[in-house]
């Protein structure tokens, strides 16, 4: 039997007071602190009066020393069918806002309880412009208004939904509500309803002025277009081939991930977690595992732990190819994406071998992985990274000196760190302007810690830059993968922790514990304690963060993904304001983004 | 039915009792069959997909585009960005609420003959997405020709629908004219392929084990193409 993991460290508790006394020291007077939560991650958690919440929020970001500057995640929870109170102030609703300051390299999760009769709180957009999504998105999934938000309607769903989806009486399932059907005139509504409006952004549709006097032009791009990558939407306001603005339109691959994590047991939610980013296949299972384990008290094995960073670094690899040459492609380089999709298939070719899948290859397990590496991944691992660095040389070559594709991608689409802090980037696109933060290094998790890797950066933040730091990337995941394969620790793939399932099947037919054991465990799923718990990792497009929190059952009370491709889409009116139509695809293609990982 | 092979209609006797240089130039270079089947025998050698891509199965159709599959063998590589241009509308991932009446207003503007490839569990039938914001199954407001299984399928498996796609273009047959001939379109009955592959299915009884790897040699010729003209598998 392993030991449990302890909740807190010494050194996350003493820290957390400081904060906390910090935070008395200046909201306990007047009463706007009401409590103080212990969460099993460890973040200091505390809940506020809704009155005070801006008065807090602006107080932690301006006044407090090493203020908490990014605003990381901001949702809500529906408490309707909340067991257990833990003598927390629960009301219907819970907004929580989730901030992390990089001097402290800490987070502060801020709760406030709201009621039926109140379901509003103020705007924090003047605060961080990122919580206009944020907001926008509590409003579409649970219909909590928020006062003084410019444009607050739906932001995933269409404009025509009846419902808060999120809210626990919403169905989950689409065969609850009756088929689907498409009548000219539902179509004729559903068309209408994607209509472009200016008037309804803000938008002017003409300039004047003493010395000018013209019509704006609006261009939409997508949902179907070749240059999007996906089903993204985006109307852009031209003054002649200058963009003026633009207003993207997501939603369109919003598959209510979050929903279904709420009726999948902890284990068989798994696969799903695959699909939130469907390039990146078990990074995105790391952030789930983790916190899952956090929540049980797991405490993973060395060789799955670095089996698990094995299989991440490689699927790290197969991302960046893809975001490469796709990249490449949309400004104008069309040989690239053929030799990086035969990279990739080499790279699938492993992950099929140690897997069985390519792309959704549901490898984790809750305590480890799903099986023991085969007889002979050895060789397939070392036959690839020998060979891999010449290939980057070429690339090199072939994509980072070419002169066109500098001319399209240098100081184009320029993020100034504190924009890319305040608009919450995170990754690649944080590194290119110069801030080396890296989780693996600064918050390192299973095992990081103890691989020898550098966090490349670049200086000027623009579409060439976050090219470079994707590139160098890709060297220092080749250099973490050797160290796996020449240090493969010996020992168990899984914990042998009751929670972790599935259990292990040599101990199932011992006597009749073991065997209700693992039926229960494979059957019904594992039944984790009350609790909360945040894990948020290095995916390879940011920082992916699972938030679960279990009411005492097998299935999770709430999940909250907060996805980098969310944030980094927000940001790309930002980027692209002054450029010409043309670098729009530039900086589009600059940002590493899938769609399934914007809408979830 | 005449079938093309490597440059050469089969079946077709250009003259009679003769082997001389003329003969075989005629031969190379001048083709008789009947216009329908002919006209067949082009629309199915270059079915034209519309780049449309919803989720995860895209990446997999986009890889089988690219060297290590090929698509380009079966004249269809020419993925067009107009619907206008495209002869098939690969539904390839997730149909989502807001997104199903932007796929009929494509499907719409395919010009006839069309046809819709499903790619994919979701778009077969919502697959492990029975969730409020998805539409189960594309075939709830467009007609489907191929069904795909898979989460997502593997390019070669969208190669084999897209060759069964291919055969039964290729036996269709179509009014030439509004002035002559039948006008109804005659579409042969495609086999399942769940009963054509049952009995090799069920007679598999030989597994590899997946502790054990195949040989797998990742410089293999296989995975074609090398940038800069380089030898491959230098180190």
């Amino acid at each position: 039997m392993t030991l449990r993991a302890s909740a807190l460290s010494d050194a996350s508790i003493a820290e957390q007071s400081g904060l906390l006394s910090e935070l008395m020291a200046h909201c306990g007077s007047d009463g706007s602190l009401v409590a103080v939560q212990t969460t099993k991650d460890g973040i200091p958690t505390v809940w506020i009066k809704r009155q005070q919440l801006r008065d807090v929020l602006r107080y932690v970001k301006s006044e407090l020393s090493r203020p908490f500057s990014m605003l990381f995640d901001l949702s809500a929870t529906d408490e309707r069918l909340r067991r257990n109170h833990d003598g927390l102030p629960i009301g219907t609703f819970t907004v929580f806002y989730h901030l992390f300051s990089f001097d402290r390299n800490q987070s502060l999760r801020i709760k406030v309880a709201l009621d039926d009769e109140s379901l509003s709180l103020p705007s924090i957009i003047d605060l961080w412009p990122n919580a206009d999504w944020y907001e926008r998105e509590i409003f579409d999934m649970f219909g909590i208004r928020f006062e003084g938000h410019p444009f607050l309607r739906r932001l995933l769903m269409p404009s025509w939904w009846d419902g808060y989806p999120l809210r626990k009486d919403h169905p989950s399932r689409a065969t609850e509500v009756g088929m689907f059907q498409l009548p000219p005139d539902k179509l004729d509504m559903t068309q209408d309803a994607l209509q472009f409006k200016p008037e309804d952004w803000g938008l002017p549709r003409t300039y004047h002025d003493r010395d000018s006097d013209f019509d704006y032009m609006f261009i939409n791009l997508g949902p179907a277009h070749t240059g999007t990558h996906g089903v993204l939407r985006l109307v852009a306001q031209l003054a002649g081939e200058e963009i003026v603005n633009i207003v993207p339109d997501i939603g369109f691959h919003h598959r209510s991930q979050e929903k279904i994590a709420e009726r999948q047991t902890w284990h068989t939610f798994i696969p799903y977690t695959d699909r939130i980013d469907y390039l990146q296949g078990v990074l995105n299972e790391m952030p789930y595992c983790l916190a899952v384990e956090r929540l049980a008290g797991i405490t993973v094995p060395p060789r799955a732990q670095a089996i698990r960073v094995m299989m991440s670094e490689f699927y790290r690899i197969a991302s960046h190819l893809v975001w490469y040459g796709t990249f490449a492609g949309d400004v104008g380089a069309l040989s690239p994406v053929f030799y990086m999709f035969n990279d990739r298939e080499r790279i699938l070719s492993i992950v099929e071998a140690v897997c069985g899948g390519r792309m959704h290859p549901n490898w984790f397990r809750i305590g480890g992985v799903a099986r023991d590496l085969p007889i002979g991944w050895d060789q397939l691992v070392r036959q690839f990274i020998d060979w891999f660095p010449e290939r980057l040389d070429d690339y090199e070559r072939l994509v980072m000196d070419n002169p066109i594709l500098k001319q399209r991608t240098v100081g184009i689409g320029v993020l100034s760190r504190e924009d890319a802090i305040a608009w919450g980037a995170t990754g690649p696109m944080l590194r290119a302007c110069g801030l080396p933060w890296d989780l693996r290094k600064v918050r390192p998790y299973s095992g990081y810690e103890q691989f020898d890797f550098e966090v490349p950066t670049a200086s000027n933040g623009d579409c060439y830059d976050r090219a470079v730091v994707h590139m160098l990337e890709l060297r220092q995941s080749l250099r973490i993968i050797r160290q796996c394969l020449d240090s493969m620790p010996a020992g168990p793939y899984t914990s042998l922790d009751p929670l972790a399932t599935p259990p292990l099947k040599q101990h199932t037919m011992q006597d009749i514990e073991t065997l209700i054991n693992h039926f229960v465990g494979v059957s019904w799923g594992p039944v984790l304690p009350p609790g909360e718990a945040e894990v948020s990792t290095e995916s390879s497009k940011g920082q992916t963060s699972y938030y679960l929190t279990s009411d005492g059952s097998q299935f999770s009370y709430r999940t909250r993904i907060r996805t980098p491709s969310f944030a980094h889409i927000q940001m790309v009116p930002l980027m692209a304001r002054g450029e010409l139509l043309s670098d729009l695809l530039a900086v589009l293609g600059s940002v590493d983004y899938v769609l399934s990982d914007v809408d979830r | 039915m005449t079938e093309w092979r490597s440059g050469r209609l089969e079946g077709v006797r250009v003259t009679e009792g003769g082997d001389g240089p003329l003969t075989s130039v005629v031969g190379q270079s001048v083709l008789f069959a009947k216009l329908q089947d002919l006209l067949a025998w082009g629309r199915k050698n270059s079915l034209w997909p519309l780049n449309f891509g919803l989720s995860c199965c895209f990446v997999e159709m986009a890889t089988s585009f690219t060297s290590v599959y090929d698509v380009a063998r079966f004249g269809a590589e020419v993925a067009r960005g107009s619907p206008r241009q495209a002869d098939v509308l690969v539904v390839s991932g997730t149909v989502f609420l807001k997104v199903a009446p932007v796929i009929k207003q494509l499907y719409e503007q395919m010009l006839e003959p069309r046809w819709v490839i499903s790619m994919g569990s979701c778009s077969n039938s919502g697959g492990m997405f029975d969730a409020y914001s998805v539409v189960q199954g594309v075939d709830k407001f467009i007609p489907v020709d191929v069904y795909m299984p898979g989460c997502p399928p593997p390019p070669h498996a969208f190669m084999e629908c897209l060759l069964l796609l291919q055969s039964m273009v290729g036996s269709e047959r179509r009014p030439l004219s509004v002035h002559f001939g039948p006008q109804d379109v005659q579409r042969p009955i495609m086999p399942s392929m769940r009963d054509a592959k049952r009995a090799e299915r069920m007679g598999q009884r030989e597994y590899p084990s997946i502790d054990v790897l195949p040989r797998t040699d990742l410089l293999s010729s296989h995975f074609a193409g090398q940038p800069g003209g380089r030898s491959k598998g230098k180190s």
